[in-house]
Parts: structure tokens; C-alpha cells; sequence
């Protein structure tokens, strides 16, 4: 396969970018999108120019490193999918792609096609946990939990912070990320406790790093590579709601 | 700390603290947003009575009981309180949104459920509150005509111009609510797996009912003219009807005149 | 050193294991082990490096006692460490199932399962906190999967004959991790841990010979700087990469373990790798990644091959009779589940005499034709959905429709930096913690365990063993601007400027493709004297060439993901050259560790207890050239040694 790329490069954070075109040779089918990339950086190496830097890490669609915005969709074109786990197989010889970063205010590009995504961090470091001190508690089996509730939780749990409902966003809301991990912790009795000043806190710091608001348009469910689904978004609301009528503090 | 505030100076600050989030702002967009909706419910029924006889004996009865009504003054104030807030929420998220999202992609795809509504809030709202002011000045601020406000709706839609902006106004305003509607339940929580499709199907038959039903007023007046401009010019005889304007058009005898 | 040696001395070897019956070892220590005065914890800064399983629980359990944390991981958050990708499970002594499980059952199975290489008392108190585990885990809003009556669902896994597995879906390290990380944050949110991503660890720094400082590169701005502490934690994960190809995320490496153990960290059983059975098969030369499947698919998967050599025949045409079911065959009672080690080594003993299927025959078929038939597609759609996706996305193949084709790959390293019971290497002061020490899983690790021994050391054992350093041992309020830290980060800078000033022909990536084709065919599943001697000559010659011409485009200031990767492949090549001594000196098969010349007649390991039953510690030759070689004999006292059968 040949393929003609447009790639977003910039120096550093706060140098202007812009794309750099490159024709890639010798692709097949079955790599997948970010050994494409591997491939254009041996050449370039070799050539004695700088390898595009990219995020990626565990290359099995689980650490949620690897993001990319290709040909305007985030993780590319197949559903539920990371870019990692994108093969080249769903594109065709002679194809144009558009590589950009994630682009979000509170996603700075620190360089090419690698982002800042650190805002997410201190979105859970704002509510996002269960205070449980090592050791205290009781055995596991105690508090039993209802298969419904511990699945709808799981599923809110499989978000891998990738920032792509972020990337989608035409807002750069990021209220499926935190509407997920709200999700995942209400709807356990060992995270109910602390639920509305969770939901109040991490809403508060998700204002604070700026993002913008949602607009029901699930262009993020449609760009979640975990599929998690919008119902988690109307939960927050929920939680968020009541958190502010009721909590006492 | 929180507990040695006096309860009011609390319930401020909590409001403040509510209404500073992005999530805040958008429930109550949503609420003042489906209250709107509300109100537009009821304006749509009564100004139905148009259609109830020929001489919009009914619609201008209806007028009058409403304007003697002493709380008018306060669902007016209402209405604008509302109507200020949403639109003053609207801007202020939509200023907060491209400042999220300041810089654009390259190539850039919908893979969601955006539609035209969903896409188009803004520009939407601002025709419609382009319109409402124009519908304002056409009946609220202007002297009552002694012949009764149907008789002056009817003058208006039978102008081109008015026609067209009333047209305008409620397709912009059917777009906005083909969104709005959902939207705003779902900001409220309102999802669940069972009910969802209910919801949406809900939502939106009822942005097309308000948008069918305020469309109905334009396009009836025109259809009807055009009706007997072409029944008058096809056969000399003239309708059966009493102009009480010599400006005006002779009008059809039902309602449903743009059935010829 | 031309040939191997190994000399014998124990003197730093002191595993300070208690004494007296195995149940009470631990509860014993603990009583002995000094405590801290609660107002005087806050006065003690942790170093805790990297931020998996291990990291994350150490570093905010520590910091919920009262420590001053500072964490550091290379990843952009900490929530990405690859601990997040163990699939499986985590297994923990419940017997909720009321199976017959125990505490020492699990701990004996642990043991057996390591090919008797591992200490008992380590292994006896993973097994007593396992319980533990689950508790914390359930309690930090882990969503274990369940049954119906809400109560914790389990599954069994392979070199065990009871279900004690716990598991979310296909996804057990992602939500253990997500627990352990929401901890960590809860901490980072309250002030107590400073967390650094985007930190590699570059160098240990040793005041009065111990561990007092770290020196890291920030990899985006490319500074180079150091931390001092009161002590530091390695949790900085296994070094499986070291074969290029393995199931380890891209950017796993030994560097942080590997710069302890220059600095007199002794390194052990280095040879002791994981090659797990069920991978997805490499496809070609661009190959950057190899992807597991989960060890629970051989709960409901049957594994076989064609009885003709080379039959070349689609699966599904290929009758009942001509399938060679070789585990169920070799293995009746455990069959598909046998242990890793040993399923992974009778695939390669199929393909390796011509059965084997797929490109090149290297894989065997995992067939769920018998399970669907049996529970119907959507109950295997419930149990495997996921991981039957991600095998359909990268192969192009259904699996519900025909069997998976899967094959051998690297996955764990059970060796590691030698510590004692403390989980205290040999320099004082610098602990380790899961993967990255040697010492719960002997020569070979169980499937559910490496979960359960990352999250024991840092929920349940640190907590207590790090208040033996920090209460034990005078230690003088040190800062970086001591020469220590000093001289430490210049040489830093030196080694960072050192590879962009080779300035040669060939791609870090394509040296580390080499050494690791290298490391796979000279000291991979199966490993002889004379293969071992040719690869050690091989890694040498290579490593040669990497110094001499290596290219690294752009700077080292800012971001330049060449220079991260060279400065961990250099590493690789020593440490590539230090398992194959390894794996050169122990003269017997056990675990992981597959020597050919000590086998049975039917193909099996045979190992030799009355010579290698002990851990080599490797420590690094004062001339920086070589290695000496340290034994720390391993005392059964509990358990038989036994021939490992699973027949």
C-alpha cells in the first residue's frame, strides 16, 4: 500500500505548527496504524530527519496513551477502537490521511501529535476516588452487590482516559470522561457516601481546567473506543443536580 | 467554613456556585428552556381560536380575557425573566464553548447523532429571538386596531413580508426545539434504557406539533388568499365575504382554505 | 569473561526471613519490626518510581500513614502503567467458592507452580494478605464481576485445581489499577504525594552507601534533575522487552532496575522468564507488539494441532480424529489448564516437529467450537466477548467461527532485582516491589498472580517493612546539592549527550529488533550450551555496533522519544548479556527456564534440586566488566520437593 500522509508537526508547546506532508511506501494490510507511523519514523531517522513523536504506550487498546485525530476522527474511523488497534487493513492504497493532535484548550500540544492530557488527573484527584485507608475495610462479601449495578459500573469503569470524548467534543466537554468515572462510583454502595461532594468537586475542577459544556450532540459516545455510553453523561447530571439541592455543606 | 454561614448568605452562594458551572448553566438553560416550551404550548392552543369562526370572534374574545387579566403583567415579566436567562446562559456557554475548543480541526467528521438542530442552536435562536421581537412590536407595542387583533394578525400574515418573516421565525424556531427538547431532558437526567426512544419520539412530535401548529397561521392566511385571488380571478363572482379593510384581500369561508 | 562462573559467597545475601512455624512468620515480624511515631512519618520522604500496581498502592498507602511521597512514572498519568493490562484475574485464598481452597493451598500451589524456586515465607505471606487484597480492592469501588445474589464471582485458571480467580470482565488490571490510581490521586488531591509524570528514572544515588536520591529526565522538557529522599521504591515493572516482541507495553524497560543494580543492587534469576501460550501470532517483520489472550479463554478453549505434519487443511475441515488435543493428551488432569510454562513449551514441542499451524507454523488452534456447541455463542459471548473482538480486529478472523490461532510469546520476567523479606535489595534503603523484584514466583509465575503480588507488596507488606529502614537506620537530612546527586546527574547528561553524538546509520528500533530476534532464538523457550554461548557472543558483537553506530535524530532538550528508547535499549543489551549467564550457569530446567540438555525421555524439565536449588544474585564487578555470582539457598522446610506433574 502507498499512502500519502498530512501530519501535524510542532517543535514544542509553544512554537506554531502546521502539517508536513509525507508519502509512505511498503504498508501492509495488516500493521496496525501506529506501526505505519513506525515505519515512516525508520525512514525518517534514516534520512536524518526528526521521527513525528505520538503518544502510545501499551499497543493492545488498554492504556489509553495512544489518541490521534485521524481524518477527523478521533482513534480513526472504526468504532470502539484505539488507534493502536487500527489496522491498515480499513484503508486503501493510495489514500490521503490527515494526522492532527487532540485538540482542546485543555489539551495543550507539547509536541507533534503528543497532548497534555494531565487535566484528567486532577479531575480525579478533585473527587474522583473512594477514601477507603489500606486495611480498614471489611471483607469483601459483606456489602453484597446487585449484578445490574456491579455491571452498569464496570461499564462506566472501562473508560481508559483516553480524552477522545475530549477530541470530539466540538465543545471539548469532558463530561463523558467524568461522567463515567461519577458513574462508575455512585452506582456502588461503597462509593455512595461520598457521592455528592464528588460530583460537585470533580465537576468544579473539570470547569477549572476548561473544558466547555455538552450539547447532546454524543459526538464522544460515537468517538469512545471503550463505548461507554452517553446514559453516563445524564447521570452526572443527575448526581450533579441533587449534589447541589441537597448537600448539607 | 460552610456551617457558620447565615442560611441566606448559603443559599447564594451555592446558587452562584451552580449557576458559575458549566453544568449549572446548562440546567438552567434546560429549565428556563422547557418552560419557554411551556409557555409556547399555551400560547399555541389559544391562538388556535384564530381558526374556531370567520370573524375570529373567539381569538379576539380570548385576547381581551387575557389582557384584562390582572396577573398579565406578571406572566409577561416571567416570560422575559425566562427568556433573558436562557438567552443570556446560551451566550455565555457558547462563549465558554470556543474558548474550550479554540483551535479547529484540519478535517473534521460527525460520527454522532449531530443533526441540523443540534448544529444550528445559535444561529436558530437568534432568528427566533429575532422574530420574537419583531412579533412583539407587531401586537404587544402596537395600537389595537378597532376591528380586534385577529383582524390585524390576519392583515400582517397577508403582507409578503410578514408572511415570510412569520414563516421564518417558526421554521427556525421548529429546528431549534427538533434539538432542544431532548437536549434538555437529558441535561435534566432524564435517560434510561427503556424510555430513551419514548423520549427522543416525544420530543420530537412535539417540536413538530408547535412547529405545525404556529406554521398553520401563515400559511393559512396565504393559502386562503391565494385561493380566492385565484378563485376571484377564475370565476368574477367574488366570495361571500365582508372585507373590513378596503387594503385587504377577500378572504376564504373556512378556515381550511387553502384546501381549493 | 569468556565463559561463565559463578562463584559462592552469601555474605549480603541475608533474606532476614523469621523463623518458626510458616503461619506465624509474618505476624511475628511485624511485631518485631520498629514503628514510627505517627508525628515523625511526615518527616520521611518516599521516592516511589513508577506508578503499576506496586507503585500506586505503595506510594498511597504510604502516604495515607503520614509519608511525604514523591511518585514518578514515565507515562503520561499513572493511570497507564501496564498493569493495566493484565486480563485474567487476581487470585486471592477466599474459598468463597468452598472449593477447598486455603491459604496454603494457594501459597503450596504458588510454589509448585514457581518449580520450587521460590522462598516459602515470601510466598506463604503473599498468600495470607491475598484475602486482604480483594477486601481493599472491593472497598476502592473495584467492580469484581458478581453473581446474581450480589456476592463476589470467581474463575478458575490454569496450574490450579480450585477457582479462586476474581476478575472485572477481561479487564482484572485496568480496575485494579484504576483502584490503586484513585487512591494515589486521592492523595495527590490532599497534598501529601507529589506526583511527576512523564519521568523516566535515569539513576539511583547512594549517600553512605544508601539509597538516598534518584535522578530522573523530565522527557518533555528534557531536564535532567534529582530527587533526595529517606528511601526509594522501584516498582518499575518487569523487563520482558528485552526480547523486543512481547506482551509488555512499548515503553517497559529495565533502566530504572537496571541503574540500581549498577550501583550494587543484585540482580536475580535473570533468566527466569514468562513465555505465555495463548499470544496472537506474530505476522510480520513490522511487528511492534505481540497481544495476549487472556489465560481464561483455556477455561472453555481446547487446544490442538493437525496429527499430520503440515496438514495444510482450514480447521473446520479437518474431522474430529486427525486433532491432536496434545494437552488434554500429555496433561489429563490439569489439560487445557496446565501451567504456562508448560503449555507454552508443548506448543512449541508441536510446531517445533512440524504440526504446527498458521504462517511459518509457528501456532496451534485454541478451539471454542466444543464450548459454543455446549453453552451457546452468547454465553462464550458473555465470558470472552471482549477479548474475541480484539482477536477479530488484529487477525481479520472470526473466532466464534473458526479456532484462534495462537502461539507462545514473552509476558513476564519472574527474575528481578534480589530482595530480601523486606522486599530490601542489597543496597540499603532501596526496596522493590512487584515485578520488578525476583521474589514470590520462583521459576515460574501462575496465571492471577503477578496482580496479587504487585498490590500485597505495596497494600500490605511495605507499609510495614519500610518502617524498618526508616525507624532502624541513622539517617542524615541529605539534599540534592550534595556531590552524590551531583556527579549522579551530570553523568546522566553524559549518557543522554553520548547517544545523540554517535551519530551513525541504524535506528534504535532496529538494534532492539535484533537483540531481542536474538534473545528469542538464543535464550527463549528452549536453551542449550551452545546456543546460549553464540547468543552471548551475538548481544556482545551488537552491543558494540549500537555504541558505535547508533543514530538518534534531534536533541535532548524537549521531547524525543529516539533518546528515551536508546538510553533503555543500551540497558537491554546488558542485561540480555547477563541472562544468558544466567540461564548458562543453572544447569537444569525448571520453570520457565527450559534447558534442553536436562530434560526427561518424554520431554519434560528436569530439574536438579540437589545443585540449583538456590537464587542467583548477580552483582556487577567493581571494573564495571563482568558479573560475580552470589547463591541464596532455598530451604523447603514445609513443603516436598517435588517433581512438578500436572499429568
Amino acid at each position: 500500500m502507498h499512502l500519502t500522509l498530512h501530519i501535524w508537526r510542532q517543535q514544542n508547546a509553544t512554537s506554531a505548527g502546521g502539517f508536513e506532508t509525507y508519502r509512505v511506501d511498503d504498508v501492509l494490510p495488516e500493521m496496525s496504524f501506529l506501526e505505519m507511523l513506525d515505519v515512516l519514523n525508520e525512514r525518517l531517522t534514516r534520512e536524518g530527519r526528526e521521527p513525528v513523536a505520538f503518544d502510545h504506550d501499551c499497543r493492545e487498546g488498554i492504556c489509553g496513551m495512544c489518541s490521534l485525530v485521524i481524518n477527523g476522527a478521533p482513534h480513526g474511523p472504526d468504532r470502539a477502537t484505539t488507534t493502536c488497534q487500527l489496522h491498515m487493513r480499513r484503508f486503501h492504497d493510495g489514500e490521503t490521511i490527515y494526522i492532527e493532535p487532540f485538540r482542546a484548550t485543555a489539551f495543550p500540544v507539547l509536541k507533534d501529535l503528543v497532548v497534555d492530557r494531565s487535566a484528567f488527573d486532577r479531575i480525579l484527584a478533585a473527587g474522583g476516588f473512594i477514601t477507603a485507608r489500606t486495611g480498614s475495610p471489611p471483607d469483601a462479601n459483606s456489602v453484597p452487590v446487585p449484578k445490574v449495578d456491579a455491571d452498569l459500573a464496570m461499564d462506566a469503569a472501562a473508560c481508559i482516559g483516553c480524552g477522545a470524548c475530549v477530541a470530539a467534543c466540538k465543545n471539548a466537554a469532558a463530561m463523558l470522561f467524568v461522567g463515567a468515572k461519577v458513574s462508575h462510583l455512585a452506582l456502588l454502595p461503597q462509593g455512595k457516601p461520598e457521592r455528592r461532594r464528588r460530583a460537585l468537586q470533580m465537576v468544579q475542577q473539570m470547569d477549572a481546567e476548561g473544558f466547555g459544556g455538552c450539547t447532546n450532540e454524543r459526538e464522544c459516545e460515537a468517538a469512545c473506543p471503550k463505548g461507554i455510553s452517553v446514559a453516563n453523561i445524564a447521570r452526572l447530571n443527575r448526581e450533579y443536580l441533587w449534589a447541589s439541592l441537597a448537600d448539607p455543606e | 467554613m460552610a456551617f457558620h454561614r447565615p442560611q441566606k448568605v448559603r443559599m447564594f452562594h451555592r446558587l452562584r456556585t451552580f449557576l458559575g458551572s458549566t453544568l449549572g448553566k446548562k440546567v438552567a438553560m434546560s429549565i428556563t428552556g422547557l418552560l419557554l416550551v411551556l409557555f409556547l404550548i399555551a400560547h399555541l392552543a389559544g391562538n388556535l381560536l384564530f381558526f374556531k369562526d370567520q370573524d375570529r370572534s373567539a381569538f379576539d374574545h380570548y385576547a381581551q380575557m387575557l389582557e384584562e387579566n390582572p396577573l398579565l403583567p406578571l406572566a409577561e415579566i416571567g416570560l422575559l425573566v425566562l427568556f433573558v436567562v436562557h438567552l443570556g446562559l446560551a451566550f455565555l456557554t457558547t462563549r465558554q464553548n470556543r474558548e474550550a475548543r479554540a483551535t479547529r480541526y484540519r478535517v473534521s467528521q460527525a460520527l454522532g447523532k449531530r443533526t441540523l438542530g443540534s448544529s444550528t442552536m445559535l444561529i436558530t435562536g437568534i432568528l427566533v429571538l429575532a422574530f420574537v421581537v419583531v412579533h412583539l412590536l407587531d401586537f404587544r407595542f402596537k395600537e389595537r386596531a378597532p376591528d380586534g387583533l385577529g383582524a390585524m394578525l390576519e392583515r400582517r400574515l397577508s403582507e409578503p413580508i410578514g408572511a415570510g418573516i412569520y414563516l421564518l421565525g417558526v421554521i427556525a424556531l421548529g429546528i431549534h426545539l427538533s434539538h432542544a427538547v431532548r437536549s434538555a431532558l437529558r441535561t435534566l437526567g432524564a435517560d434510561h434504557p427503556r424510555f430513551n426512544e419514548l423520549l427522543q419520539r416525544g420530543a420530537l412530535t412535539l417540536a413538530g406539533v408547535l412547529f405545525l401548529g404556529f406554521a398553520a397561521f401563515p400559511l393559512v392566511v396565504v393559502g386562503s388568499r391565494l385561493g380566492s385571488t385565484l378563485a376571484s380571478s377564475s370565476a368574477d363572482e367574488g366570495a361571500p365575504t365582508t372585507p373590513a379593510d378596503p387594503g385587504l384581500a377577500p378572504l376564504p369561508v373556512s378556515a381550511d382554505g387553502q384546501g381549493h | 569473561m569468556s565463559t561463565p562462573t559463578a562463584s559462592a559467597t552469601n555474605s549480603r545475601l541475608d533474606a532476614k526471613c523469621p523463623s518458626g512455624p510458616l503461619a506465624e512468620r509474618w505476624d511475628k515480624h511485624r511485631f518485631e519490626l520498629k514503628l514510627i511515631n505517627p508525628a515523625n512519618k511526615r518527616k520521611f520522604h518516599v521516592l516511589v518510581v513508577g506508578t503499576g500496581l506496586a507503585g500506586a498502592s505503595a506510594a498511597s498507602t504510604l502516604a495515607d500513614l503520614g509519608y511525604q511521597v514523591s511518585a514518578f512514572c514515565i507515562q503520561d498519568s499513572a493511570r497507564r502503567a501496564h498493569s493495566i493490562a493484565a486480563q485474567g484475574g487476581i487470585n486471592a485464598a477466599k474459598n468463597y467458592q468452598n472449593d477447598g481452597d486455603s491459604v496454603r493451598r494457594l501459597f503450596y500451589d504458588t510454589i509448585k507452580g514457581g518449580d520450587f524456586r521460590a522462598r516459602e515465607s515470601n510466598v506463604y505471606r503473599l498468600a495470607q494478605v491475598s484475602g486482604n487484597i480483594i477486601d481493599q480492592c472491593t472497598a476502592l469501588g473495584v467492580p469484581f464481576a458478581r453473581e446474581y445474589g450480589g456476592l463476589l464471582a470467581n474463575r478458575s485458571f490454569g496450574g490450579a485445581q480450585v477457582s479462586r480467580t476474581f476478575y472485572a470482565r477481561g479487564q482484572t488490571g485496568q480496575q485494579l489499577l484504576l483502584g490503586a490510581y484513585s487512591a494515589l490521586m486521592r492523595q495527590v488531591g490532599s497534598g501529601r504525594v507529589k506526583m511527576f509524570p512523564r519521568h523516566e528514572m535515569l539513576d539511583l544515588v547512594l549517600v553512605e552507601g544508601v539509597a538516598r536520591g534518584i535522578v530522573t529526565r523530565d522527557l518533555v522538557s528534557g531536564e535532567i534533575e534529582s530527587f533526595a529522599g529517606d528511601a526509594v521504591l522501584l516498582c518499575t515493572g518487569g523487563y520482558g522487552n528485552v526480547f523486543y516482541l512481547s506482551t509488555n507495553a512499548q515503553n517497559c524497560n529495565v533502566t530504572a532496575a537496571w541503574r540500581a543494580h549498577l550501583r550494587g543492587a543484585y540482580f536475580a534469576n535473570p533468566c527466569f522468564t514468562q513465555i505465555h501460550p495463548t499470544c496472537i501470532p506474530v505476522s510480520g517483520d513490522h511487528q511492534s507488539k505481540l497481544t495476549l489472550m487472556s489465560e481464561s479463554l483455556r477455561n472453555d478453549g481446547r487446544v490442538w494441532v493437525p496429527k499430520a505434519q503440515g496438514d495444510q487443511r482450514p480447521p473446520g475441515q479437518i474431522p474430529e480424529a486427525e486433532r491432536d488435543y496434545y494437552l488434554e493428551r500429555r496433561y489429563p488432569s490439569f489439560g487445557n489448564l496446565a501451567p504456562r510454562d508448560i503449555a507454552s513449551r508443548a506448543a512449541k514441542e508441536r510446531c517445533d516437529a512440524g504440526f504446527g499451524v498458521g504462517a511459518g507454523g509457528r501456532a496451534v488452534f485454541l478451539d471454542f467450537g466444543d464450548a459454543i456447541q455446549r453453552d451457546g455463542v452468547e454465553a462464550i459471548r458473555a465470558r470472552y466477548g471482549n477479548l474475541f473482538e480484539m482477536y477479530e480486529r488484529i487477525t481479520a478472523e472470526d473466532p466464534y467461527q473458526q479456532p484462534m490461532r495462537i502461539s507462545p510469546a514473552v509476558h513476564y520476567t519472574m527474575g528481578g532485582l534480589w530482595v530480601d523479606y523486606n522486599l530490601e535489595s542489597t543496597v540499603p534503603g532501596l526496596f522493590v516491589l512487584g515485578e520488578a523484584n525476583f521474589s514470590d514466583h520462583g521459576a515460574n509465575r501462575l496465571g492471577a498472580s503477578a496482580l496479587m503480588q504487585g498490590l500485597a507488596d505495596g497494600y500490605f507488606i511495605i507499609p510495614y517493612t519500610l518502617g524498618g529502614h526508616l525507624a532502624g537506620r541513622k539517617l542524615p537530612k541529605v539534599d540534592s546539592s550534595r556531590a552524590e546527586f551531583r556527579e549522579a546527574v551530570e553523568a546522566a547528561r553524559e549518557r543522554t549527550r553520548r547517544w545523540l553524538s554517535i551519530r551513525g546509520k541504524r535506528s534504535v528500533r532496529s538494534f532492539h529488533r535484533e537483540l531481542g530476534l536474538t534473545m528469542w532464538d538464543h535464550c527463549g523457550m528452549a536453551r542449550t550450551r551452545d546456543g546460549l554461548l553464540a547468543g552471548l557472543a551475538k548481544v556482545t558483537a551488537l552491543k558494540d555496533e549500537f555504541h558505535r553506530d547508533l543514530c538518534v535524530q534531534g536533541t535532548s532538550e524537549g521531547l524525543n522519544q529516539s533518546l528515551e528508547h536508546a538510553g533503555r535499549v543500551a540497558d537491554f543489551f546488558e542485561l540480555g548479556e547477563l541472562m544468558i549467564r544466567d540461564a548458562l550457569q543453572r544447569e537444569e530446567s525448571c520453570g520457565g527456564h527450559f534447558r534442553e540438555e536436562h530434560q526427561t525421555k518424554d520431554g519434560e524439565a528436569r530439574r536438579d534440586d540437589a545443585n540449583f536449588c538456590y537464587v542467583a544474585a548477580w552483582e556487577r564487578d567493581s571494573a564495571g566488566t563482568g558479573w560475580q555470582m552470589h547463591r541464596e539457598a532455598l530451604n523447603f522446610e514445609n513443603v516436598q520437593l517435588a517433581t512438578r506433574s500436572y499429568a
